[in-house]
């Protein structure tokens, strides 16, 4: 329909028309706005604002409330404003060209999660029968741009960040990798899209109530959220592997790091609790609800995460690699008998 | 126009498109930062940051690691996963079998006997 209404402004010049019906092609709506670059990065910046938001309630604190008008909406647009007018400054020792591409690398990865991961029947940048595989081939990928920018720095901290970053990393991709089985299993697809259908009935939390703690753990150390951020503790190393980082870098990193934590929500809330299902919305025509649901079931997880940020202290080193190689492996294969039986006994729930 | 629209293939691929936003996200940060940042390089800005203190030395030499032996472990086990991860994929158009059943039970037996064995985490200090 928005196609034709473009069509229809005949008395337009021809570059203009062809233009129009660029931007109200499919290509760009999806890669532009919904749910592509505009999108994630507002989530993004929402995500940031609620954090603090929240985290302060939990602290019995207000949190931001003096810029914009509700409830400090525009503090981050006043800290971005901030960062980018900072110095962005470059160490000596820094191998310069790696040093100054990394951030970029990383948010590239990072904001690449979010074309394998769909919104709705229709709502995906990627479509692909192994959409979850290439999920995870990207979530693999993604430290090595945050190693290098460590190695790149030529300082200290970074270099400690960066060891116990390695370590951590470590210890979580293999349960990370156990719970998606799990869900593969169940769905028998790699196909995001497939694997939200087979929850019609129910999601997949329910007979997978193991696998989702391993799932949720694990995303947390993967993006260093609070009980696992040892790489970057602010206290002791000096946020670790971002020390030598500053202004429009540091900026980029941090935007970097949000956006794989929320695409592990999106992950999460697709895997696990049932995607776009959910009670239809009156008035509202399926190809709205479905997204809606999805950020909804998102920053239901994205608000768990917040919480264990509030009341969790942060682990030591060996208790990390505890939980991981020590609790959540046996756990997430435990998990994957449990499926298999379900399975096998009682046939896919869809 | 120099070139029309429509020839341009990658216009309307949504992956493709998609990938040259983001190619360009970062570079705004970039421009606008380089438009309204100050450039006062200094010798002191410049050192590395070692809480206020004049470096030490290179921070490219070698120091222990604690825990390293959990690095090696993980280069025997990311092939694992893989494997059961790849190994999926014929699961899921043959099934469920009794065989995977059991394998399922022995590896889950194992890690759980292996996680109770293993009280102490190896490290340097032990």
């Amino acid at each position: 329909m928005i196609e034709q209404l473009a069509q229809s402004i005949v008395s337009a010049p021809e570059p203009i028309r062809t233009l129009l019906s660029w931007i109200f092609s499919e290509a760009f709506i999806k890669a532009a706005i919904f749910p592509g670059a505009l999108f994630s990065t507002i989530l993004g910046m929402f995500a940031v604002w609620y954090e603090r938001k929240l985290l302060a309630r939990v602290m019995l604190r207000v949190g931001p409330m003096h810029v914009g008008k509700v409830s400090g909406i525009l503090q981050l647009i006043a800290d971005a404003v901030k960062f980018l007018a900072k110095e962005p400054i470059t160490p000596s020792s820094a191998i310069r060209p790696l040093f100054w591409v990394m951030p970029s690398a990383a948010l590239l990865l990072s904001l690449l999660l979010f074309a394998f991961l769909p919104f709705g029947a229709g709502w995906i940048i990627y479509p692909s029968e192994i959409g979850l595989l290439l999920f995870f081939a990207v979530i693999a990928v993604s430290p090595i741009p945050i190693l290098l920018a460590a190695y790149a720095s030529g300082s200290k901290y970074p270099f400690i960040g960066l060891t116990r970053m390695a370590l951590q990393l470590f210890g979580y991709e293999i349960p990370l990798f156990l719970a998606l089985a799990g869900v593969v299993l169940m769905a028998g697809s790699f196909n995001l899209q497939e694997i939200v259908e087979a929850q019609a009935r129910a999601p997949f939390v329910l007979p997978q109530f193991i696998g989702f703690v391993v799932f949720f753990t694990a995303a947390l150390a993967e993006t260093e959220r609070v009980p696992f951020d040892i790489p970057t503790a602010e206290g002791e190393i000096v946020f670790g592997w971002q020390t030598e980082y500053s202004g429009a870098h540091f900026v980029v990193f941090q935007l970097a790091m949000y956006e794989k934590t929320l695409a592990l929500c999106v992950l999460g809330s697709l895997l696990y609790l049932g995607g776009w299902h959910g009670p239809p919305l009156p008035f509202v025509p399926e190809t709205i609800s479905a997204p809606f649901w999805v950020v909804v079931k998102s920053l239901i997880v994205f608000t768990l995460m917040v919480l264990i940020r509030g009341a969790y202290p942060r682990l030591s080193i060996d208790r990390v690699l505890d939980i991981g190689w020590r609790y959540l492996i046996p756990l997430a294969l435990l998990n994957l008998l449990i499926t298999g039986a379900i399975v096998y006994f009682l046939g896919t729930l869809g | 126009m120099a070139a029309p629209i429509e020839q341009l293939w990658f216009l309307w691929d949504p992956f493709v498109l998609y990938v040259i936003l983001v190619l360009l996200a970062p570079d705004i940060f970039y421009l606008v930062s380089w438009l309204i940042a100050p450039r006062r390089p200094s010798r002191v800005k410049k050192t590395a940051f070692e809480s206020g203190q004049a470096p030490i030395r290179s921070a490219l030499g070698s120091f222990p690691v604690e825990y390293f032996p959990y690095v090696i472990i993980y280069v025997a086990y990311a092939v694992i996963a893989i494997l059961i991860f790849v190994s999926l994929v014929a699961v899921a158009e043959a099934g469920v079998t009794p065989s995977l059943l059991l394998l399922l039970t022995l590896a889950t037996i194992a890690s759980f006997y292996a996680s109770s064995q293993l009280k102490e985490i190896v490290g340097r200090r032990g």
